[in-house]
């Protein structure tokens, strides 16, 4: 029946797809940047003549087809390469056209300073930095390479000045023969260079070190204007497999000045599998799909996104008219429609308990409330289930797993007692859904003894100051920070100064044994400081980008940080939370991996991320508002069955991404439906995976399902994927047949009672599938457990053997270890 | 007549024994129809001719040059390290004292001095460049060098192609992938993963054979039954995750119904004075699993040396708590290694497989010269050295060459993609032929501009 259902969709769908939208049409032209303002005479500027379409959309580079032309070519001129060179100070237009469209663009050249010296700040290094110089593989290294240390992507450029100019004996620069320069004839390799070609002989580059050399090598100075940001235009861009975009990437200096840096940024793409950017700025596309395109320059990263869609012909209407539950559905919609995806229409009342109960609980529904469920008339029963589930012990137990996963408890490096009381801390804070705000705040301060405040155990968990600067990143924040422990970081913002001061935040944490076997004191002491490894002294206290600490403040430097770390201001807080949450329950995180957050690794859907970060914050950090959010959209609650036109998406949640239930979740319910429950070594008969404190307890069949060991902070730790060792476990393995043979558990009781087999069938059914077999279903698998000449009948009791094996199928099916 | 449900386990009512039960899965699923399949594929791109199987053994943890096989002995004291060159079996080869044994096999394997890599010195990076010949960027994952030769050629019988032990590098600080799966390949190229220690005298691969009390005639019932209720999925099963849940399944029970695979595991079948030859260390041992499985139909064996570099005595010696520094190496590291890997190649050579198996040993890094404050070495992948010989491969040679200090390479630089693309040519492959990378884009196998090592092939 239902799969009757599902196929009727698909075929409405596929009518509808085929109403096609019009082609795309330009409607305007567009230039970028405009105005153009040459920041100096001699300056230049990449032009990009886009196509617009009526929707407002950049749709496509033009430039190399349209007519460009300078209305007076004294002020300035276009090179071949599309570039607007600034000859004197004036005035003038920019003329463009493109068969009946046409864009006039204001164009003004600034005398700027003159002559014009290059700057070591604002031109040597960037050369440098794009060459790859002072990169951490070259001489940006910690040690630096072949007895030149650069500072990592020139950070530092007093350093980098002195090293350049007054190391090596003065070999580096040579200012009387300025061709004769290390820094010249080394990365054009007209010496042998351990690092090969950089750049040629006579290109830009050259110039603009000799340039610099030629005028004595000046040195950078504290007024030299500094970037304040970098654009990159045109943001957005709607293209085909087989188009070409150039960018151009601009630099807004604290002078006031704006200088064109297309060709002095690095630039990198996140799915190479849709677009590839090359050296210039110019992004090819190869497939469909989004991907975003980087400048990097200095610390600075722009960001421009490239989409391709899969298909511009799917009626809007499929769109329109897709179930819209909150406003989860229209950001993830809107997303759908610009790529083209049509959505999967929703699944059936009974995926649906099945699917949220196994989301929200970690355990399967009884059979007499799926059949509640399924027959209530209420059009509100889903929300009111989600309620219902919200309000279990389950829900508690689930989500107490959850965050002990996060907060790594484990009896490796925390005795009995103390990871009891964290294990009981988090489930209290769970049970009276304390806000995340509090709870971060209470654990990044908490004080005193171990087992009277679980929270401290944080601090006898993660002891030295490196961990716990980390670990508080990646756990709170959801970002690495660990490559600024020895440099600045090479992908993100954070130098390694940021992290010194950050890790000086809990220089003064205290631990004292206490009374109690086990027992620990957290305290904070009065005084003491972290050094910076390479300074020698300490940093002063601040968080990341926060502010430092003021001398006065009254509380402690924890309380600073907390405040800090879990202030409304500060948004990775509560994107991160958000993110991980988003991909607890749809099985992908808006952004993938969940705990890994920066600048450079996009989520697949921004609008929908920030929009319920900020929901998450205005409605006080509360966890299960998020969680009753998410689950109540009709996003979560789309059918799990892709269809042709959706089958590719593996990250717009056009349907609901099944995967495996994990290993703790999987092992309870062999024991629901068995009725054999477990037991784990030191613990009472009956307690579920789901309910351990710890990760240590034995457990072969919890291991190879992939239950992490809770030793990094890092979500790849829990193991999803299928392996050999998991199958042959399922066939052979003492786990799932010592509950199959049991004396005492479900197939015992129905033997006993001489349920006949095709009762037993739908039973089985419906407990571990929540629904009931077909009438065909029935039959084949009669056939299958009778002989060669005779079905087993189904109106008598199967022996031990046939409902063994009948279970045995049914436990690890795909139906059954998946949700769905 | 059948009788499906009598309860004696030993021997079937229906005739059958255990024992036959191997007979039965022969027809496994695997097999079907698929040989033609991977000839089809592997036709354009690789010469049939050759049979050639790949042992790669990484030395998780970055062994530092200086102090294994590229010795600077006349580097000032704070780069040189406690260690004497030894002369070896090929005049002019010399290595460091502490591998006396390897001295003894310079004729059977060539080393690359000049190995170095420009991405950011971490482990991670290091173990996705050496083993799939790229760094993974802009969302795609590539695959192992052996999971390519899964892919390209697949299974001699029931043995899976790929096996990797004791099990996959685990965290190393990273966060990165570790370049040991099938990458955009898809999970069913992924290797069979040992899971357990040959050196633990209660080694067995679990959960080979049904338990006794299930007959052959119902593990192939139970297998119906569960095909009949996936008959019913409603159609996830598509998904990538389903379709690797899927294929491991169908693996498993054609590995457990093929006695020849399963006793090509069976490690206690070797007599003690081979086992002890090796040494009775994790790594030995995995070194005598990886011959008997060569011999037994393998055809690519990956062995970690450690799975991580936390709580692990391994080759990443910083010197600071909680690693070792440069001297310890000679404790237990390197003997271990020296004596596995020189009997591996021994035992190759004594049987007649050196010549159609190559043999590989490398890190993802070298180490700094300097050496720190702490005694240890920190990562350096500015230039560090391989091993490498059999199957093609030339024997005696030394390719590239570091500069005096063992800073960057002198002569003849590699680059990880080149070590790649030579354990590639020397498998057989094109090493430009191309695969189906993400949204059907093909991806050549290296690089366009990358080329096999001409010297040692």
């Amino acid at each position: 029946m239902q799969a009757r259902i599902v196929t009727c969709s698909c075929i409405l769908l596929l009518a509808e797809v085929v109403v096609a939208a019009g082609p795309k049409e330009p409607a305007e032209l567009r230039v970028f940047p405009a105005p153009i303002v040459l920041w100096r005479v001699g300056a230049t500027q990449r032009i990009v003549v886009e196509a617009i379409d009526g929707d407002d959309r950049a749709i496509g580079d033009v430039t190399p087809v349209a007519e460009l032309r300078v209305a007076d070519r004294t002020i300035a001129v276009l090179d071949q390469q599309g570039r607007l060179h600034g000859l004197r100070p004036g005035r003038t237009k920019l003329m463009v056209r493109l068969g009946k469209l046409t864009r006039e663009v204001e164009v003004e050249v600034r005398s700027g300073p003159q002559p014009y010296v290059p700057s070591f700040r604002n031109d040597v290094i960037p050369v440098l930095t794009r060459s790859g110089c002072n990169s951490g593989a070259c001489h940006g290294a910690a040690a630096g390479k072949g007895g030149l240390k650069l500072s990592l992507r020139g950070y530092d450029p007093q350093s980098d000045f002195r090293v350049l100019t007054r190391q090596a004996r003065g070999r580096r620069v040579d200012l009387e023969h300025p061709g004769r320069s290390l820094l010249l004839v080394k990365p054009t390799m007209t010496v042998p260079h351990g690092g090969g070609l950089r750049f040629e002989l006579g290109s830009d580059e050259f110039w603009i070190l000799a340039d610099w050399i030629a005028n004595g090598c000046p040195a950078p100075r504290p007024d030299d204007p500094v970037v304040e940001r970098v654009t990159m235009l045109p943001e957005h861009v709607q293209l085909s497999p087989g188009d070409s975009q150039q960018f151009v990437v601009l630099a807004h200096y604290s002078d006031g000045t704006v200088r064109d840096i297309t060709d002095r940024c690095k630039y990198t793409s996140s799915n190479m599998v849709v677009a590839n950017v090359t050296e210039h700025g110019v992004a090819a596309v190869e497939g469909r799909g989004e991907a975003q395109v980087y400048a990097l320059f200095g610390n600075f990263v722009a960001k421009a996104s490239v989409l391709v869609p899969f298909r511009t012909d799917v009626a809007e209407s499929v769109f329109a008219q897709a179930e819209r539950f909150n406003f989860i559905d229209d950001l993830v919609l809107k997303k759908l429609a610009e790529l083209g995806i049509p959505p999967a229409p929703l699944c059936d009342d009974r995926t649906f308990i099945r699917r949220v109960y196994l989301d929200a609980t970690g355990t399967l529904p009884e059979p007499e409330r799926v059949e509640r469920f399924v027959a209530d008339r209420d059009p509100k029963k889903r929300l009111r289930l989600i309620e219902e589930l919200l309000r279990t012990e389950a829900f508690v137990d689930y989500w107490t797993y959850w965050l002990s996963d996060m907060f790594l408890l484990s009896s490796e490096r925390l005795p009995a007692p103390a990871l009891w009381a964290f294990q009981r801390w988090l489930r209290e804070a769970v049970a009276e859904n304390r806000s995340w705000q509090t709870v971060a705040r209470q654990v990044l301060t908490a004080t005193g003894s171990n087992l009277q405040n679980g929270a401290a155990n944080y601090f006898v968990l993660h002891k030295d100051v490196v961990q716990l600067t980390e670990t508080t990143s990646v756990t709170f924040l959801g970002t690495s920070l660990t490559c600024a422990r020895c440099h600045n970081h090479p992908l993100e913002k954070w130098t390694q100064d940021q992290y010194y001061a950050t890790a000086n935040l809990f220089a003064r944490v205290r631990l004292k044994n206490g009374k109690q076997p086990g027992e620990v004191v957290v305290y904070d002491a009065p005084d003491g400081d972290v050094l910076h490894p390479r300074r020698g002294v300490p940093m002063r206290p601040a968080p990341l980008d926060g502010a430092p600490m003021p001398a006065d403040y009254a509380g402690t430097r924890r309380q600073y940080l907390a405040e800090w770390l879990t202030s409304d201001r500060n948004a990775l807080f509560a994107r991160s939370i958000v993110n991980r949450v988003w991909a607890a329950l749809l099985g992908r995180g808006i952004v993938d991996p969940p705990d890994d957050l920066r600048v450079t690794n996009p989520a697949s859907n921004e609008p929908l991320l920030e929009r319920l970060s900020a929901e998450f914050v205005k409605h006080g950090y509360d966890l299960r508002w998020l969680i009753r959010t998410i689950l109540s959209s009709a996003t979560y609650q789309r059918s799990s069955v892709p269809s042709p036109e959706n089958a590719f998406d593996d990250r717009w949640y056009s349907y609901y991404r099944v995967r495996r239930l994990t290993a703790e979740v999987l092992a309870d319910a062999f024991a629901y439906v068995t009725a054999v429950p477990d037991r784990y070594r030191g613990y009472p008969l009956g307690t579920r995976a789901i309910q351990l404190p710890d990760v240590k307890v034995p457990s072969y069949f919890l291991d190879v399902f992939g239950r992490p060991k809770r030793e990094q902070p890092c979500s790849c730790e829990r193991q999803n994927d299928a392996s050999i060792a998991q199958t042959l476990h399922l066939f052979n393995g003492e786990t799932l047949n010592a509950k199959l043979r049991s004396d005492k558990g479900r197939i015992a009781r129905w033997l006993a009672e001489k349920i006949p087999l095709g009762e037993a069938i739908e039973r089985l059914y419906l407990l571990a599938l929540s629904r009931k077999p077909s009438e065909q279903e029935k039959q084949k698998l009669a056939q299958a457990l009778g002989t060669d000449d005779a079905p087993a009948p189904l109106d008598r009791p199967p022996t031990r053997e046939q409902l063994e094996d009948l279970f045995w199928a049914v436990l690890t099916s795909r139906e059954f270890t998946f949700n769905h | 007549m059948i009788r499906l449900d009598a309860k004696r386990p030993a021997r079937f009512c229906d005739g059958f024994t255990r024992r036959d039960f191997l007979h039965a899965g022969t027809l496994s699923l695997l097999g079907l129809g698929l040989p033609e399949l991977f000839a089809a594929r592997q036709a354009r791109c690789a010469d049939p001719s050759r049979d050639v199987n790949c042992i790669l053994i990484f030395l998780v943890g970055g062994p530092s040059h200086i102090d294994t096989w590229d010795p600077k002995p006349h580097a000032p004291e704070e780069v040189r390290g406690p260690f004497k060159p030894i002369r070896t079996k090929v005049p002019g080869i010399h290595v460091t004292e502490i591998f006396p044994r390897l001295a003894r096999y310079t004729d059977k394997i060539s080393l690359i001095r000049s190995v170095y890599h420009t991405a950011t010195a971490v482990h991670d990076t290091g173990h996705q460049l050496m083993q799939t010949g790229r760094l993974f960027s802009g969302g795609i994952q590539y695959p192992h060098v052996g999971c390519i030769l899964s892919y390209l050629r697949g299974p001699k019988g029931a043995i899976p192609p790929h096996v990797l032990m004791p099990k996959p590098i685990g965290p190393t600080g990273g966060n990165m992938p570790h370049g040991q799966d099938a990458g955009y390949l898809g999970r069913a190229y992924d290797p069979f993963v040992l899971n357990a220690d040959p050196n633990d005298p209660n080694y067995r691969v679990r959960d080979l054979l049904p338990p006794e009390y299930v007959s052959a005639v119902r593990v192939r019932r139970r297998r119906r039954l569960r095909e009949l209720v996936e008959q019913s999925l409603r159609g996830f099963e598509a998904s990538p995750q389903a379709k690797q849940y899927d294929d491991a399944f169908r693996q498993a029970y054609t590995l457990m119904t093929s006695r020849e695979a399963r006793e090509a595991f069976d490690i206690h079948k070797e007599p003690d004075s081979v086992r002890d030859r090796y040494g009775r260390t994790r790594f030995g041992q995995c070194c005598l699993l990886a011959r008997r499985l060569i011999e037994r139909g393998v055809r690519f064996v990956t062995i970690n040396m450690f799975e991580t570099v936390f709580n692990e005595v391994t080759w990443d010696i910083h010197g600071s708590r909680p690693f070792t520094d440069i001297l310890q190496m000679k404790d237990e590291v390197a003997p271990n290694f020296d004596r596995a890997f020189t009997t591996l190649i021994e035992e190759l050579v004594e049987r007649g497989l050196y010549e159609n198996t190559m043999v590989i040993a490398m890190g993802e890094f070298g180490r700094t010269p300097k050496i720190n404050p702490a005694g240890g070495r920190d990562h350096h992948p500015g230039v560090w050295t391989i091993l490498l010989g059999g199957g093609p491969l030339r024997g005696g040679v030394v390719v590239g060459e570091s500069d005096e200090l063992g800073y960057v390479p002198k002569s003849r630089p590699v680059t990880p993609a080149e070590v790649v693309a030579t354990i590639l040519a020397g498998l057989g492959f094109d090493v430009h032929h191309e695969l189906p990378g993400p949204q059907s884009r093909p991806i050549p196998l290296v690089d366009y501009n990358v080329q096999p090592i001409r010297e040692l092939l």
